[in-house]
């Protein structure tokens, strides 16, 4: 497996804010048809990493490559433009906007005269979604009408479709209740099925596991374990996602869980 | 976890065609220029009611008058605010582009088109400054379009004063071009025996232009996603600067043609004319259903929230109402078509 | 040209300083002709209620200016519609500590107190336009207006005499006293039928439709009377559109009017004639300052109306042309 290229391949990665190190010796590698799930608290560096790798921010240490060969990103146009797309948990919407607009939004199918192809976008969008199981009676419908994770869907497929060799998926399960964050796994699945590289960041230990192929977990800026999922269980995972952590983190997991019951209770 | 996974479809496909009625009366429902058209409609039948002159062809000509003069900045102005900014200048900007014409025409001798042709530059430069503006400084552009407004405002006034002497442009009546460029901007044209002015005309172009591009073109969708989410229409690459940039210059393409209409109609341009008629605009995009948050809307309903505004202003005219108490009568009409409005919207989401 | 006329300015500012050094810096013949001749220029400000463009208020500023050149006299203009906002600029001239001020009282009670402290700072004070019932009673000197209800009831006995039946009288901001006053002094005398329109006057499509809609719903109008000159130039318009016969009739004056009145669109204008009333308010106070005197006895001096009609619209029409009628 190592014999093969990676797609995305950071080694020795760091990044200062000033004299703040936000991120130090981060090494990872992204395949295709792989997961890569990188773990932490907040404030463990998640958020820095992925910019580095989205093209928002440059690393200053160590070496990047795609495919390879060592890049430096200029801006998040470059990353697309290598086939990395970012999906944000927040930005991934238009809300008021019908789906198919969404879908196509920023890379719109046009016919003569700068007309919209309306019809291929709609069936476009209904199909790529039936792909992924997704199945909307109405492309019309504002996406705000949808739930959260077919939100976070939508956003995955198009990413998809226009092309992406690697997805970044920030956060996509976080303001999910259990069922929600379900639907977005099994699409994380779906991606990694048809040949994808996927960056899944996330803080729960039990979305990455299931999913994952790697495993980065992160604790203030600094790796704290890398593993492939055949090196750890779930439980080892888990606890080291705990393990390392204070009691204040403890009751910030503590608090986390009873939050997700609720959730459970209201749906 | 893995149940959710597992979690089979809920939708079914027997219930395909029941879907399919109520997605298109909800489609039809969906439309945000529903509810001001059935206020049209309500403030329509009330004044054919209660003025006798309402309904006669000439009156009819009369009120579209008055609801385009209106009409054709809604439609800059909405498409503004769908795509989430407002323009405050847009009243003073009409006066601006009006005083440019016909101030460069007199003053250097010139045929009336190249007065023209200069104000169109000039305006649309205008509007270009208020979006750079916007963009550059990333101020509310309710902060930015005031200064403009204040600035232009002040502007026309002490130019038109430094270069007559007074506060109304020279009159350009007998000037090469004027009955040219009349014919275009201010004339009476005869529809089946009533003369119904050319303004009208370019109103109900201008509304459909703007819907094609909204709802056909790819400028359409990103001035949904500009006005909707911002950082989301950045993140999947829309240019958000320039189609801001692009709707501030919309509304002074407006505020040019208002503006050619305002000299061609009238000859002589009031310097002071144009305050508070920006916020006219904006009750017409807003009666028409356009999200004050802006995302949502239309160049349709703008329209008929020009319509009705333009029924409201002349209606009480002909329905002779006591003169005293206009404002009061404006005011209540507004209001009915607004909860008119309001109230079709809320059943509409519930029906959802 | 210019920097000849300059040097010898110079020229003469040197011979002046020279001869004034040369002599006694007291008292003396010369000090008597100072005094006569105007002595130390005036400083007048003048406030009024005027939005910003408005042309009347242009005429009069000009008037004023006339008046301050002649007399050598400083001459500082400005104005808000708000009362309270006015008031603070009659203050602001108090504290400046000019010589005279001018002011109209269209909101009067915003502006009493302030009055009183310039009468208190023993700065002359003279009332324009409107306010001519509170202008002595306040302090003032001498007031410079119109009665806006005689005024009306001469354009109404005019109206009357050209033949109109029944008329409109519109009316472009709502809420204007002088203007109220206009149209009901107008009622009074014309014998016939009389409505008031309102329109908004910033707004011309709006004032322009406004009339036609008026005159498309009640055929039997045969009289437009309108109160300001931009107006009244769309009434002609308006009357032309509607296919009306209805004759127009304004009060105040501008050169766009003078042409209208000369080919007969417009039969008469009721001219307050605002060029005098800031001229003549200028000469008040510089004749009270210079040789206290004081004009009216106490009431107010009329300066209109004066009715113009055709043939004297040629006449004026120079003046108007230069913005000054």
């Amino acid at each position: 497996m190592s014999e093969r290229v990676p797609l995305v391949r950071l080694d020795g990665v760091g990044k200062n804010y000033g004299n703040i190190i936000a991120l130090r010796d981060v090494s990872l590698e992204v395949h295709a048809g792989e997961v890569a799930c990188v773990l932490g608290d907040n404030g463990a560096g998640k958020s820095t990493l992925i910019k580095i790798i989205a093209g928002l921010h440059r690393h200053d240490t160590g070496t990047y490559e795609v495919q390879g060969e060592p890049v430096v990103f200029e801006s998040p146009r470059d990353a697309l433009d290598r086939g990395i797309a970012t999906v944000y948990q927040d930005l991934a919407v238009v809300p008021l906007m019908p789906v198919w607009r969404n879908f196509f939004l920023g890379s719109e199918k046009r016919k003569a005269w700068g007309m919209l192809d309306v019809d291929f976008m709609r069936r476009t969008t209904k199909a790529e979604l039936l792909r992924m199981g997704i199945d909307l009676r109405d492309v019309d419908q504002p996406i705000g009408t949808l739930s959260g994770g077919e939100r976070q869907c939508v956003a995955i497929a198009r990413a998809v479709y226009f092309g992406a060799k690697v997805l970044i998926l920030d956060e996509p399960t976080a303001a999910l209740g259990v069922k929600q964050a379900g639907v977005v796994l099994r699409y994380i699945v779906q991606a990694r099925e048809r040949g994808l590289g996927v960056v899944f960041i996330t803080h729960n230990p039990h979305h990455a596991y299931p999913v994952g192929d790697r495993f980065l977990i992160l604790n203030r800026g600094r790796v704290l374990g890398y593993h492939t999922k055949d090196e750890i269980t779930r439980e080892d995972l888990t606890s080291l996602m705990a393990g390392g952590a204070e009691l204040q983190q403890l009751a910030h997991e503590l608090e986390s869980t009873s939050r997700t019951v609720a959730e459970e209770l209201t749906e | 976890m893995g149940q959710a996974v597992a979690d089979p479809s809920p939708k079914v496909a027997g219930g395909d065609e029941r879907l399919a009625q109520r997605s298109l009366a909800r489609r039809l429902l969906s439309r945000p220029e529903l509810g001001a058209l059935l206020g049209a409609v309500v403030v329509f039948v009330f004044f054919s009611v209660v003025a006798d002159a309402f309904l006669r062809a000439e009156s009819f000509s009369t009120v579209l008058y008055a609801a385009s003069t209106f009409g054709i900045m809604a439609v800059g102005v909405s498409l503004l605010m769908i795509g989430g900014e407002f323009d405050l200048s847009a009243g003073v900007m009409v006066t601006t582009s009006a005083l440019v014409a016909a101030l460069v025409s007199y003053q250097l001798t010139l045929n009336l088109w190249v007065g023209v042709a200069i104000s169109f530059v000039v305006t649309l430069a205008l509007g270009f400054l208020n979006g750079l503006l916007y963009v550059k400084t990333g101020l509310p552009s309710f902060i930015i379009t005031l200064a403009t407004f204040f600035m232009l405002a002040g502007a026309n006034l002490g130019v038109t004063k430094a270069v007559t002497g007074n506060v109304a442009s020279d009159s350009v009546r007998d000037m090469d071009g004027f009955s040219s460029a009349r014919a275009v901007f201010a004339s009476q044209l005869d529809i089946g025996g009533v003369s119904v002015n050319i303004t009208v005309f370019w109103w109900l172009l201008l509304v459909a232009v703007a819907t094609w591009i909204l709802l056909r073109t790819r400028i359409g969708n990103w001035i949904f996603a500009v006005g909707g989410a911002p950082a989301s229409a950045r993140a999947v690459g829309v240019p958000v600067d320039r189609t801001k940039i692009g709707l501030f210059m919309g509304v002074a393409f407006c505020a040019w043609l208002s503006g050619m209409h305002l000299v061609f109609a009238f000859a002589t341009v009031q310097s002071g004319e144009g305050v508070g008629n920006e916020f006219f605009y904006i009750i017409c995009a807003v009666i028409g259903g356009c999200l004050l948050t802006g995302g949502y809307g239309s160049a349709v309903g703008a329209a008929i929230g020009a319509f009705i505004f333009g029924m409201t202003n002349k209606g009480i005219v002909y329905a002779e109402w006591n003169p005293d108490w206009f404002k009061f009568f404006l005011g209540a009409m507004l209001l009915l078509a607004t909860v008119v409005n309001l109230v079709v919207r809320r059943r509409m989401e519930q029906s959802r | 040209m210019k920097r000849i006329r300059i040097m010898g300015l110079v020229a003469l500012g040197t011979a002046a300083s020279l001869a004034l050094g040369a002599c006694s810096e007291s008292g003396g013949k010369k000090a008597e002709e100072a005094a006569t001749a105007g002595g130390p220029p005036l400083t007048i400000a003048m406030i009024t209620h005027s939005g910003p463009g408005d042309a009347f208020w242009d005429i009069v500023q000009k008037g004023a200016q006339a008046a301050a050149a002649k007399h050598n006299a400083k001459f500082l203009y400005s104005a808000d519609p708000d009362g309270g906002k006015q008031a603070q600029l009659v203050q602001s001239a108090i504290d400046k500590k000019v010589d005279g001020i001018i002011v109209t009282f269209a909101k009067p009670d915003a502006l009493k107190d302030v009055v009183g402290r310039a009468v208190a700072a023993k700065i002359p004070v003279v009332s324009i336009n409107s306010g001519a019932d509170v202008s002595a009673q306040y302090g003032a000197i001498a007031h410079f207006g119109q009665d806006e209800t005689v005024a009306g009831e001469a354009a109404g006995r005019e109206l009357a005499e050209i033949g109109a039946k029944k008329a409109l009288c519109v009316i472009h901001e709502q809420g204007n006293v002088g203007l109220e006053d206009r149209c009901a002094g107008a009622k009074k005398t014309f014998g016939g039928e009389m409505q008031n329109l309102f329109v908004q006057g910033t707004n011309m499509p709006q004032v322009k439709s406004s009339i036609t809609a008026k005159l498309q719903s009640d055929k039997s109008i045969d009289g437009v009377l309108t109160l300001n000159a931009a107006v009244a130039a769309t009434a002609v318009d308006s009357v032309k559109e509607s296919g009306s016969s209805a004759k127009v009739a304004t009060f105040d004056l501008n050169k766009d009017l003078v042409r209208l009145m000369k080919e007969g669109s417009v039969q008469f204008a009721v001219d307050q004639q605002p060029y005098l009333q800031g001229y003549e308010a200028v000469d008040a106070l510089w004749l009270y300052k210079t040789n206290g005197n004081t004009l009216g006895g106490g009431r107010p001096v009329l300066t209109g109306p004066a009715i113009v009609t055709k043939d004297a619209a040629a006449q004026i029409e120079a003046y108007a042309n230069r913005g000054t009628r």
